[in-house]
């Protein structure tokens, strides 16, 4: 018995310098990934994939919903028409489970050729420190897709080449679909509340005030996911805070602060919302989806959430739904959370750069912009051109192109660190719920800042 | 007995081999991983026993064991003392249509988490069945069960009571089910009731079956994950947040396997302390009966 | 045995009102899964949710894979924990209490813990996208609470059957076949359900272990209805039934398992 008590340390201190020794993601078999990260450039680019010889192109991408599908479904048969060498291989997956598995799947030698991978530091960041996706540069000035898209949209795919910075240096991605986080307001009940579609942040609290005073629900938020509170704050941030801080905020670059005024301000204001009834009972208790169908049925006035509604609540609510991109912001101009879906890029591990690099190129043309729109999709570039006639749909194509070539997208606050969508969502939460003061949620979120800029 | 010292060896072995590989040497590899600081991709850093040392001060993660060891009593105790009902009910009762009643019971076991979520996130939200429910008998009530801190754990923790229930009536059920009849009769023949009959015949007979359906749901309980995953993701606030969902978003959302890993071992240990302490009272119980 | 009429009445209403507590939610399933799918107004029900979640999750490849990958886990864990648990159930050796914590030990150690060496390991090894990337950690963890499982059963069971079969002469894989199998029939119907139960409905392992999607089961087929912001509920819940119904097919299946080897026992008595 003794002399086994004096093994098990011993074997116990051996097998720990042992498991020093082999560190994890030190395989031979695993390339590495160049140390200071920034990613492989390709040798040379090549745009003649006609003459590449016989190719398989496997894509990953997360356009699974029917608005989404399929016009991802028809670029590619597209493709392999245009080119009959090339033979795509789609697996497609809801977005949760594709950003789960590509982490694992980047750091091997058997990888996908084109995959979406989300803009947030968390993923896209992650990635191009550790030297996993390809700089697409130098086929973006083959291709000229300068040209095609807004600096604006580019700069959301844009990181230096350590991952330090985002927002700008190369180009690790390129997004088919735009984004704009806005209001619905139910057309029908502004009427009967005497109200006009507000037109400043005044007016709009304004009305929340009338349709509470009137007994309505004014907004509609179901949050038990945490994520949509993101879309609520995010606008309302730009009435506080100018676009410029909320932009570093949210890209997790440095030079802003979550407990200046303005922000805390933000933060009280929404809080109150939450407290005071703006959101019904229970916006923690209540499910996205759920909420939104609520909408359609006639609970509440405004529903601030993205355009992705906009195709279903059209269809449920026919006219009496509106969309409009928040108003103004405290420096005057048009400013809300938007910006892009999620791009497509290359695994630095990927056989067939070129191919990828080709058919991204071919998924985000005019002609595609156009399919995307028709399938109930909204295209990032030429967005008012491809707008219907009338109805939701011309609200919020317009309100999109507005502010992305008038006024500011702004970030996804949870892109800023790997962390923040779990402190924001919680520190949303605990404000709406009523449980901490909003100086709190702002020193947890700055704490969460802090503790990215300054390692 | 005439046995070769080897047999009993040779009769674990195939067993061994698949689990050795298959779940002890990952388990090995994890616990190195917890040493690492590690993104799960790309170079680590050998850190030594640092994220441990976080964890001691990392509110989330002790909020996340207090709210697993909180989730025992409903995936536990409170299965465990209805399910004694139940099966005592079905065993002596001589209730026709028994296979019915069995299988509905056992129902909620057999369906995947991802539906049960849905489900009940319909059922809790603010004008969802259960707040109907309550308006039929009187209460009016626009409360999003799963929304308010103070009640969304034992909202989630109803949940698994709901999926544990069958399974421990089922297993104490087959414990029942060994009992001899005259056992009963002779009972009965005494005059006991059937309250006393519970505690002379029933109870002593399943208490292996107790022991094995109490370390099957505490290991339910501390393990959850798809169900907080699916319904709150941990919210509002951390007020439903759980070791296993911590171990996952660390891992995959994060993207910080060596803390994650750390949790894991943290987890596993935990969850084992447990219930050998469990099956040690069961088996001493055993033995002096 | 007699049992009075107002007993017998208690009964029912005990059962009968737990019964309804456990199908509410089923019930809920069923109403969500019959309803409006996003965007449609009209009332139901919706029988077509069926049809089109069946399509757009291509459910018929997805749970043949499920059925195989269940096959082969069920039926190679199922005799590997018989073996091992007649082993720590009936017999005497050095070590077995030690080895049977570290079989015990296995049930308590969850997916997402290992999942991530596992995935690395596997691909080492070549076998990712492959059933047994899918299978084989399954099995292990089958393992785990199956020995669990069967080593109480074959405890529980008269020590004098074994000494009798001994004293016959007969060998140790003749006596667990012939003689401790058959009685414990009914709790390895047990088993069976929840291994099998417990292989249909993962989700993490064929998730990270398929990452070309050549051996994605039945349950993965759930997420194309969950795009990025918005979810199907309905087409959820209906996808649900879809993956829902084999399993609670193999358990209305082995109810009678359950019900015949209960006769049999009380009459062997």
């Amino acid at each position: 018995m003794r002399r086994r008590r004096l093994v098990i340390p011993a074997l116990a201190a051996t097998t720990i310098l042992a498991l020093a020794a082999c560190a994890p993601g030190s395989d031979p078999d695993e390339p590495a990934g160049s140390e200071t990260g920034g990613g492989s450039e390709p040798a040379e680019v090549n745009t003649d994939i006609a003459g590449l010889g016989d190719i398989t192109l496997t894509v990953w991408d997360q356009e699974v919903r029917s608005s989404q599908d399929p016009a991802l479904q028809a670029l590619n048969e597209a493709f392999m028409e245009k080119y009959p060498n090339v033979t795509i291989e789609r697996v497609s997956q809801s977005n949760d489970d594709l950003q789960s598995q590509i982490a694992l799947a980047l750091s091997g030698n058997d990888v996908p050729d084109v995959i979406q991978v989300n803009n947030a530091r968390a993923d896209m960041g992650a990635y191009v420190t550790a030297g996993q996706l390809v700089n697409l540069e130098p086929y973006a000035e083959a291709y000229g897709w300068a040209d095609r898209y807004s600096e604006s949209v580019l700069s959301y795919s844009r990181y230096s080449e350590d991952g330090k910075t985002f927002g700008e240096g190369n180009l690790y991605g390129l997004p088919q679909t735009g984004e704009v986080v806005g209001i619905f307001y139910n057309k029908a009940k502004l009427e009967e509340l005497g109200l006009e579609v507000p037109q400043t942040w005044d007016d709009y609290f304004a009305a929340l005030d009338a349709a509470k005073a009137a007994g309505e629900q004014p907004m509609v938020l179901g949050n038990i996911d945490q994520w949509p509170a993101f879309h609520v704050f995010g606008p309302l941030q730009a009435n506080y805070v100018p676009v410029d801080e909320i932009a570093a905020l949210g890209l997790g670059n440095e030079g802003a602060s979550w407990t200046s005024d303005g922000n805390v301000q933000a933060l009280e204001q929404f809080g109150t919302w939450g407290t005071e009834g703006y959101f019904g009972s229970s916006p923690n208790g209540t499910d996205y989806d759920l909420a939104w169908a609520d909408f359609a049925k006639g609970t509440g006035v405004f529903l601030p959430a993205g355009n992705w509604l906009a195709g279903d609540l059209e269809s449920l609510m026919g006219e009496d739904v509106g969309f409009m991109a928040p108003p103004p912001g405290t420096d005057g101009t048009l400013a809300t959370t938007g910006a892009t879906g999620i791009p497509f890029g290359i695994p630095a591990a990927s056989e067939n750069v070129d191919a990828a690099a080709a058919y991204i190129d071919f998924i985000t043309t005019d002609e595609a912009m156009a399919m995307i729109a028709e399938n109930g999709g909204m295209p990032v570039n030429n967005t008012a051109d491809n707008a219907p006639e009338a109805g939701l749909q011309k609200d919020v194509f317009e309100a999109f192109d507005a502010v992305s070539t008038e006024g500011t997208l702004l970030p996804y606050l949870d892109w800023a660190t790997p962390s923040f969508a779990d402190t924001a969502g919680q520190g949303f939460q605990e404000l709406l719920g009523g449980q901490k003061s909003a100086a709190d949620v702002a020193q947890a979120f700055e704490d969460d800042y802090q503790a990215f800029i300054g390692g | 007995m005439v046995r070769n010292r080897t047999t009993p060896y040779l009769y674990l072995l195939p067993a061994f081999l698949v689990y050795g590989l298959f779940l002890l040497y990952p388990v090995a590899r994890t616990a190195q991983f917890s040493l690492f600081d590690w993104p799960g991709f790309g170079p680590s850093t050998f850190v030594g026993f640092e994220n441990y040392a976080d964890l001691l001060e990392d509110g989330r993660f002790i909020t996340a064991i207090g709210n697993a060891l909180y989730l025992i009593l409903f995936y536990s105790v409170l299965p465990l003392l209805v399910g004694l009902v139940l099966a005592a009910t079905l065993r002596r009762g001589q209730v026709r249509g028994m296979g019915i009643y069995r299988v509905l019971i056992f129902l909620p076991q057999v369906i995947a988490l991802v539906v049960v979520a849905v489900a009940w996130r319909q059922i809790y939200t603010p004008n969802g069945t259960l707040n109907q429910l309550l308006g039929l008998v009187g209460i009016e009530t626009d409360t999003g069960w799963l929304g308010v801190p103070e009640l969304a754990l034992s909202a989630v923790g109803i949940i698994g009571f709901w999926l544990e229930t069958g399974l421990v009536m089922l297993l104490l059920l087959a414990g029942m089910n060994r009992i001899p009849n005259d056992l009963y009769e002779a009972t009965r023949l005494d005059g006991a009731g059937p309250i006393s009959e519970f505690f002379a015949v029933t109870l002593p007979s399943v208490r292996g079956e107790i022991v094995t359906s109490m370390v099957l749901t505490i290991i339910a309980a501390l393990k959850t994950f798809d169900l907080v995953y699916m319904t709150t993701s941990g919210g509002p606030g951390t007020a439903t947040t759980v070791p296993s969902y911590e171990v996952y978003n660390r891992a995959f959302q994060l993207k910080e396997v060596g803390s994650a890993s750390a949790v894991a071992i943290v987890l596993t240990v935990l969850v084992f302390v447990i219930n050998i302490f469990v099956t040690r009272i069961g088996e001493e119980r055993k033995v002096t009966r | 045995m007699r049992v009075s009429a107002g007993e017998k009445a208690l009964n029912y209403v005990v059962l009968t009102l737990f019964s309804l507590f456990a199908l509410f939610p089923v019930i809920t399933i069923v109403v969500t899964a019959l309803g409006p799918q996003l965007g449609v107004a009209e009332s139901g029900p919706h029988w077509g949710n069926i049809v089109d979640a069946w399509n757009q999750g291509s459910f018929g490849p997805a749970l043949l894979r499920s059925l195989l990958v269940a096959l082969l886990v069920v039926p190679v864990a199922l005799v590997l924990s018989i073996l091992a648990g007649y082993a720590f159930g009936t017999m005497r050796f050095r070590g077995s209490t030690f080895l049977f914590y570290v079989f015990l030990f296995g049930m308590m150690v969850p997916a997402e813990a290992i999942i991530i060496p596992l995935f690395y390991d596997m691909r080492a090894l070549g076998l990712t996208d492959t059933i047994w990337a899918i299978a084989l950690p399954q099995i292990a963890q089958s393992i785990a609470f199956g020995t669990f499982w069967m080593r109480a059963q074959f405890r529980a069971m008269p020590p004098n059957l074994v000494e009798a079969a001994a004293i016959d002469g007969t060998s140790g894989l003749t006596t667990l076949w012939r003689i401790m199998v058959p009685p414990a029939i009914p709790s390895i119907a047990t088993v069976t359900v929840l291994m099998f139960m417990w292989t249909w409905n993962e989700f993490l392992i064929p998730l990270v272990m398929s990452p070309g999607a050549t051996w994605r089961t039945a349950p993965l087929g759930l997420s194309v209805f969950k795009g990025q912001y918005t979810a199907d509920g309905a087409l959820i819940a209906a996808a649900g039934l879809i993956v829902a119904a084999p399993i609670v097919a193999v358990f209305l299946l082995m109810q009678r398992y359950f019900i015949s080897g209960m006769l049999e026992g009380a009459a062997k008595e």
